[in-house]
């Protein structure tokens, strides 16, 4: 099994990175450092707060009159995916925001009612309604996986609100329509875990072995990074949120055309189906050894970006690139805050 | 109750020969396209490929048993080579139910009474089927995988996540993305398959095109969809198999003599020690684990293969 592992890893990788790895490398100018074993501490105290249809609970540090980051995580992670680039952001004086997404960590739907989506619109709506709780009127924003889609659908449908777009796989707006095109097998091997969450045994799985399979995804997506125990099972207790599993199974399955939205969404869906244009200034950073999204030269996804955008390839870093390069990732923020 | 086999059966480069000619017979809903060799009047051994494969799994297999006086039939199950459907408006099932009745049938229009049943991976499916259902017409089974019935009530039960991570393909297929990509890339699939399952198998481009042309056969997109989504409960089955199916569902024991085998190496059903489906086996049963060999094991270590089949006749 690992053999087999191993050799999809070097198919995937060896399909994405041939011909365009140096080039983009050498657009990083310094290169950051490689992955390293993330710091022990917790961001902690947690703050709370109702913002649209949650109680969203975050963590927040540096001063509260710099210029604000919104740094959003993605799955199967939690905000400690940060834990080495908020201290960075607060030392040069950004106001650094990290919510815990819907379903991880303390966040909570306010009503019982309230459909456990995990659709792409909600989570972006989820990040505008937490800033106008805070009062916040414009941010850098930046994330990963769902958190860098999140912030995708913000920068798009609300640009007046967005300093600045960070993301690791660019352009991560979900074409719905296209969600039935076959790919290459070895890509689709690689979203094992997105097929099987969509029979009923997908979602007992990942209900009854929720660490279990986010260790499989960490080990599958990052292969070069040498996380430890504390580091997973830190990240990990996010995920016994009672909402996890709902929300999780929802945004899988939602993006295969496979369940609907929820409605209050639908308006904000049907903005996101033609695949807007982000106008905001833009970086985008894919890691040399992600195992799931191939690093890639940025240029499929440069008609969508129509203002300034810069593409890195981060040497050493996996999927899961926060917090495997966390100055690479700190540093890109920062080019947005001082733009 | 497990023996060790030589380390001699250890997997090898197979044959590059084809089994020709084919002989085609219809049999049941099926015309079936299928192989034969050795003396008509030795004892019958059926041997039954999986998927993605086909009858040259048996490339090198076929000829020692020949040699040893048996009468070798290897058939292309439904959907796979020149096997065709009689009827086009027959349902293109993949339900093990209908593999095993297109076994029986082949027997029967052979006029074969009993046979030697072997096979792997959904042929070694049939061959559980038939060796279940219709013991009297089974001299004995060589199964690997042991027990291979699908007990369908309990496939929404969660595996090992580990062991869900290698059924991607199983979880992809359930999804028309899932029908359209092994439409359009059968060959990608299948190769990427073959390497996860045989990690350690150094089959050449020659041996995968060989068997890679029996999955041009206008029905396996159909067939093989059907049968990964019925698995699961997730596609109705053919009527005319509703009775079989609910005998299966009881998950019936086989009491033929057998011979279970795994792979050591098999990348996607795990060796075992056999325990677990010893109740399973309620006749003289033998289990091996073969080391080197990967889940195409009677095309890796056909000799392990070759030998479980030959004990059965002579015992």
């Amino acid at each position: 099994m690992a053999d087999s592992v191993d050799r999809r890893r070097r198919l995937i990788l060896g399909a994405a990175l041939s011909g365009v790895a140096t080039k983009a490398f050498a657009q990083a100018g310094s290169s950051p450092p490689p992955a390293r074993a993330p710091s022990s501490m917790r961001l902690e105290p947690l703050r709370y707060v109702d913002a649209g249809v949650l109680n969203i609970a975050y963590y927040e540090a540096g001063s509260v009159h710099g210029p604000v980051a919104i740094l959003l995580h993605g799955f199967p992670y939690d905000i400690h995916s940060y834990v080495d680039v908020a201290p960075q952001l607060a030392a040069q004086g950004c106001r650094v925001i990290i919510p815990y997404l819907r379903g991880f960590g303390a966040t909570r739907f306010r009503d019982p009612a309230t459909l456990r989506s995990g659709e792409q619109a909600a989570i972006g709506a989820d990040v505008i309604a937490l800033m106008d709780a805070l009062g916040v009127k414009r941010a850098v924003l930046a994330g990963h996986n769902w958190g860098g889609r999140a912030a995708c659908v913000a920068a798009a449908l609300w640009p007046d609100r967005c300093a600045g777009l960070v993301t690791v796989n660019s352009y991560l707006i979900q074409d719905l329509a296209r969600a039935t095109a076959p790919i290459g097998p070895q890509y689709e091997a690689a979203l094992w875990y997105e097929f099987y969450f969509q029979i009923e045994r997908g979602r007992a799985g990942l209900a009854a072995s929720r660490r279990e399979i986010a260790r499989i995804l960490w080990e599958q997506w990052s292969p070069d990074w040498d996380f430890d125990d504390a580091t997973f099972e830190r990240a990990a207790r996010a995920h016994d949120n009672p909402d996890y599993v709902d929300v999780v199974i929802h945004s899988y399955r939602h993006r295969f055309g496979l369940a609907a939205g929820d409605d209050r969404y639908a308006g904000l869906q049907r903005r996101l189906t033609p695949l807007p244009p982000i106008a905001v200034p833009a970086v985008t950073l894919d890691g040399d050894a992600d195992g799931v999204l191939p690093a890639s030269d940025g240029r499929a996804s440069a008609a969508k970006f129509t203002g300034r955008r810069v593409h890195r390839v981060v040497p050493g870093a996996g999927h899961h690139l926060p917090q495997e390069a966390p100055e690479a990732f700190a540093a890109a923020v920062m080019e947005l805050v001082k733009a | 109750m497990t023996e060790q086999a030589p380390a001699s059966s250890a997997s090898r480069a197979p044959s590059s020969k084809r089994l020709e000619p084919l002989r085609h017979v219809d049999a049941g809903v099926l015309n079936i396209a299928y192989y034969e060799t050795g003396p008509a009047d030795g004892p019958a051994v059926l041997l039954m490929h999986g998927f993605p494969y086909d009858i040259h799994a048996f490339v090198d297999v076929a000829p020692q048993l020949a040699a040893r006086g048996c009468r070798v039939i290897v058939p292309y199950l439904r959907g796979y080579g020149p096997t065709r459907f009689r009827d086009k408006t027959t349902p293109r099932s993949g339900e093990q139910a209908a593999l095993g009745a297109d076994l029986l049938a082949l027997i029967d229009t052979l006029g074969i009474q009993r046979a030697v049943l072997a096979g792997y991976d959904w042929g070694g499916r049939a061959a559980c089927v038939v060796a279940a259902l219709w013991p009297e017409r089974c001299i004995g089974l060589v199964s690997l995988n042991s027990y291979n019935i699908q007990d369908i009530a309990k496939a929404m039960v969660p595996a090992r996540p580990d062991r869900e991570v290698p059924l991607w393909y199983q979880y992809y297929f359930q999804l028309e993305r899932g029908r359209a990509g092994l439409a359009a890339n059968r060959r990608a699939i299948t190769k990427l398959l073959w390497q996860q399952w045989s990690p350690g198998w150094p089959f050449d481009d020659a041996c995968f095109e060989r068997t890679a042309a029996a999955h041009d056969n206008p029905d396996y997109v159909d067939v093989v969809i059907h049968s990964y989504r019925h698995r699961f409960g997730l596609a109705e089955g053919d009527p005319q198999y509703a009775e079989l199916q609910r005998k299966l569902a009881a998950q019936p024991p086989i009491t033929v003599p057998t011979i279970t085998l795994d792979g050591e190496e098999d990348g996607v059903a795990l060796p075992t020690d056999g325990r677990a489906s010893a109740p399973k086996f309620s006749g003289h049963r033998v289990h091996r684990i073969i080391p080197r060999a990967g889940h195409n094991l009677p095309q890796e270590a056909p000799e392990a293969f070759a030998a479980a089949v030959l004990e059965l006749i002579k015992a």
